[in-house]
């Protein structure tokens, strides 16, 4: 009996132990001295090291510190997502000058509490609607615009010159699930393909899982044997084995959300080298400006805004590797097309209000 | 376009089965080393895990990947030695005692990668080491059949010799015999001088063993470096493969085979018309079915235990 006691005692302090581990949030400590007035907290639903979305935020958050001299917090709230609503309630109920975060999950929640709180300003740096109280200022990502420019990229690599590409226009999309936040980089993807090239074929899979590389992996390598040169990943961690395939393949990736090329210019240069570019939201930037306005007071609470390349609000990565791979010719029609989105003259298509058989249509025809 | 003839007719698909079941094989036999001493051990998943993390830990830090193989080896004997202090010492019930390991794996493997690298995500920043890939000589000529077989990575080939090995020893030596006697009657077993005990604590530790060197196949064959949670269920997959094959040496590797095959269909199949909805739970459907034969097993299991059983 007593050893009961005392297996029982030790199990619940290895799952104590475990369940601190994986909610462990690491609170930067405010700057010693100097007394800062602006307070804001970044609350990420799920954890840090996905290398692209939440470490997007958390730079954001960084800069505003170094720079601005605020005191921020960054609160990971894991992936148990009954723990979003009562970390988000202790939030509001405390003396934040700013409140952020940002998905889909989050969007509802600040919707919600907002009107609870209505002392509180919130920052959701990602919405996924353009309804918002007076409260809030809410941004949103042309993603479908970010990738057409990033399929216009692969369309126009795939059939060039470029080593390892093979003649046929084939090009490949993996997505981490098929849920309208990834669809809409595929539908902008594909649209960006088929404006440069008619007759381009879109290889498409879905991981069913964001942290999975293996599975990641195993798509990429299908799909460069299916005659593939280049694949554009919207999948998380999945996205990292769709990396590792382009360079053991020695064929070519698309990144996403921050410059993944950069993340493996010091460990791993061949496998940088393979990243043609990145489809990147500047979730850092629209984090810093937020902060930087709340403090001037300027923050257009009661707002939602769709930030695209117009704003630079989203961008392909032109890194060295970009140089590099891309002959000039291709860069100067990458530039062009960009150009025209910044202009307005394109009509990409966008995954908000459209139909299901309107993506199957689209999803066939380059089939 | 290809057509699915096409794709089965390809070496490369079943090249990528392979692949893909290599890290199955692993938690399954170590499952099954457990199982034949009497002990339901449902860590794999978590003993994967860590395993794959000290892989790619040690071998960054010595620069040798055999090296970091062994350092994995020894992380997974560890863990599956403090499930055993807890199940055989302290008598916790097996499966909290795996529940407690799984859960302590994945909070705990970030938090390491934390400390040590500080990132969350992966271990990209870490200059690991991977497991070399091998060509072997002649059978590497032989048409289509070469191409299948030959080339993969070293752990994929150590994983065909540990199915025998494992097959030989529960079979045929002292030591196989008694951990099937502690498994089937324990008491029986121990009247004739065997310690149950003893011999539960090494076929736990031999499951550790095993089960790392599909940890360590994750992050340091199949993949570069660590990421979070990479096992993505693996270990799970493994203990349905375990049950269907029935205790069975062979025949859990050939569920092993079947799930890596489901997996390797699912992943191709995409690319046809077929919507991913459907594709996607080819595997899962093969789990279920696998955990609907394992649930019968042990109905049967204690049906005939209830039955030599006098009653009181």
């Amino acid at each position: 009996m007593k050893n009961i006691k005392k297996t029982s005692f030790l199990l619940a302090l290895i799952l104590f132990a475990a369940s601190a581990f994986s909610g462990c949030a690491k609170a930067p400590e405010p700057q010693a001295g100097t007394q800062p007035s602006y307070k804001a907290v970044l609350l990420v639903p799920g954890t840090l090291g996905d290398k692209s979305f939440f470490d997007a935020a958390n730079a954001g958050m960084q800069k505003a510190k170094s720079e601005l001299g605020i005191e921020t917090k960054v609160i990971e709230m894991g992936t148990d997502k009954t723990k979003y609503e009562p970390t988000f309630r202790d939030v509001c109920a405390q003396d934040w000058d700013l409140i952020i975060s940002g998905s889909a999950d989050m969007t509802d929640m600040f919707n919600e509490f907002s009107l609870e709180y209505p002392d509180q300003s919130f920052l959701n740096y990602d919405a996924t609607t353009d309804a918002v109280n007076s409260n809030i200022y809410s941004v949103g990502y042309a993603a479908n615009e970010l990738s057409y420019l990033a399929g216009a990229v692969a369309a126009l690599a795939t059939t060039s010159s470029v080593s390892g590409m093979n003649p046929e226009a084939r090009i490949g999309f993996i997505g981490g699930m098929d849920i309208p936040g990834i669809n809409d980089f595929l539908v902008g993807y594909i649209k960006g393909a088929q404006d440069v090239n008619p007759e381009v074929k879109v290889v498409i899979s879905y991981a069913q899982d964001f942290t999975n590389p293996g599975k990641g992996k195993e798509l990429a390598l299908n799909q460069y044997s299916f005659g593939a040169d280049v694949i554009f990943s919207a999948a998380g961690g999945t996205g990292m084995g769709v990396l590792d395939a382009a360079l053991e393949k020695g064929l070519y990736a698309i990144g996403v959300d921050s410059d993944q090329a950069l993340l493996f210019k010091s460990s791993d240069e061949k496998k940088a080298s393979q990243i043609i570019t990145s489809a990147i939201k500047q979730i850092d930037m629209v984090i810093f400006n937020g902060i930087k306005a709340g403090m001037d007071g300027t923050l257009p609470v009661g707002s939602y805004k769709l930030v695209s390349f117009k704003d630079q609000g989203v961008g392909i990565a032109r890194n060295e590797y970009y140089d590099k791979i891309m002959p000039a010719e291709l860069k100067a029609k990458v530039d062009e097309i960009e150009k025209n989105l910044i202009d307005g003259k394109v009509a990409v298509p966008s995954i908000v209000g459209m139909p299901q058989e309107e993506l199957d249509a689209m999803r066939d025809a380059v089939k | 376009m290809p057509s699915l003839v096409d794709m089965l007719l390809n070496p490369s698909f079943w090249f990528s089965v392979l692949r893909v079941t290599t890290p199955i094989i692993f938690a399954a036999i170590a499952a099954l080393i457990t199982d034949k001493a009497g002990i339901m051990n449902i860590s794999m998943e978590g003993t994967m895990l860590f395993s794959a993390l000290a892989g790619t830990i040690v071998s960054a830090l010595t620069q040798s990947a055999w090296i970091g193989l062994l350092g994995a080896m020894a992380a997974g004997v560890l863990l599956s030695l403090t499930l055993a202090y807890f199940t055989l010492e302290l008598k916790t019930d097996v499966i909290l005692g795996g529940v407690a390991i799984n859960l302590f794996a994945d909070g705990g493997s970030i938090f390491i990668l934390y400390l040590l690298t500080g990132d969350k995500g992966t271990s990209v920043s870490l200059a690991s080491k991977v497991l070399p890939s091998v060509t072997i000589p002649l059978i590497d000529k032989i048409p289509v059949l070469g191409a299948i077989i030959s080339g993969h990575n070293a752990l994929t080939y150590i994983a065909a010799a540990t199915v025998f090995a494992v097959y030989f020893m529960l079979k045929s030596t002292p030591l196989g015999l008694k951990i099937r006697a502690v498994g089937e009657n324990s008491s029986a077993a121990q009247s004739v001088g065997v310690s149950a005990k003893k011999i539960q604590y090494l076929s736990l530790a031999l499951s550790g063993l095993i089960a790392s060197l599909g940890g360590a196949y994750m992050s340091m064959a199949y993949l570069p470096n660590f990421s979070r949670n990479m096992t993505s269920g693996r270990g799970w997959i493994a203990l349905a493969a375990e049950a269907m094959g029935q205790g069975g040496v062979l025949a859990t590797s050939a569920a092993s085979l079947v799930f890596g095959f489901a997996d390797a269909m699912a992943n191709a199949l995409q690319m046809f018309s077929l919507p991913a909805e459907l594709v996607g739970i080819i595997p899962y459907v093969a789990t279920v079915i696998g955990l609907i034969l394992y649930s019968v097993r042990i109905k049967n299991a204690k049906k005939r235990r209830g039955a030599s059983k006098k009653p009181l």
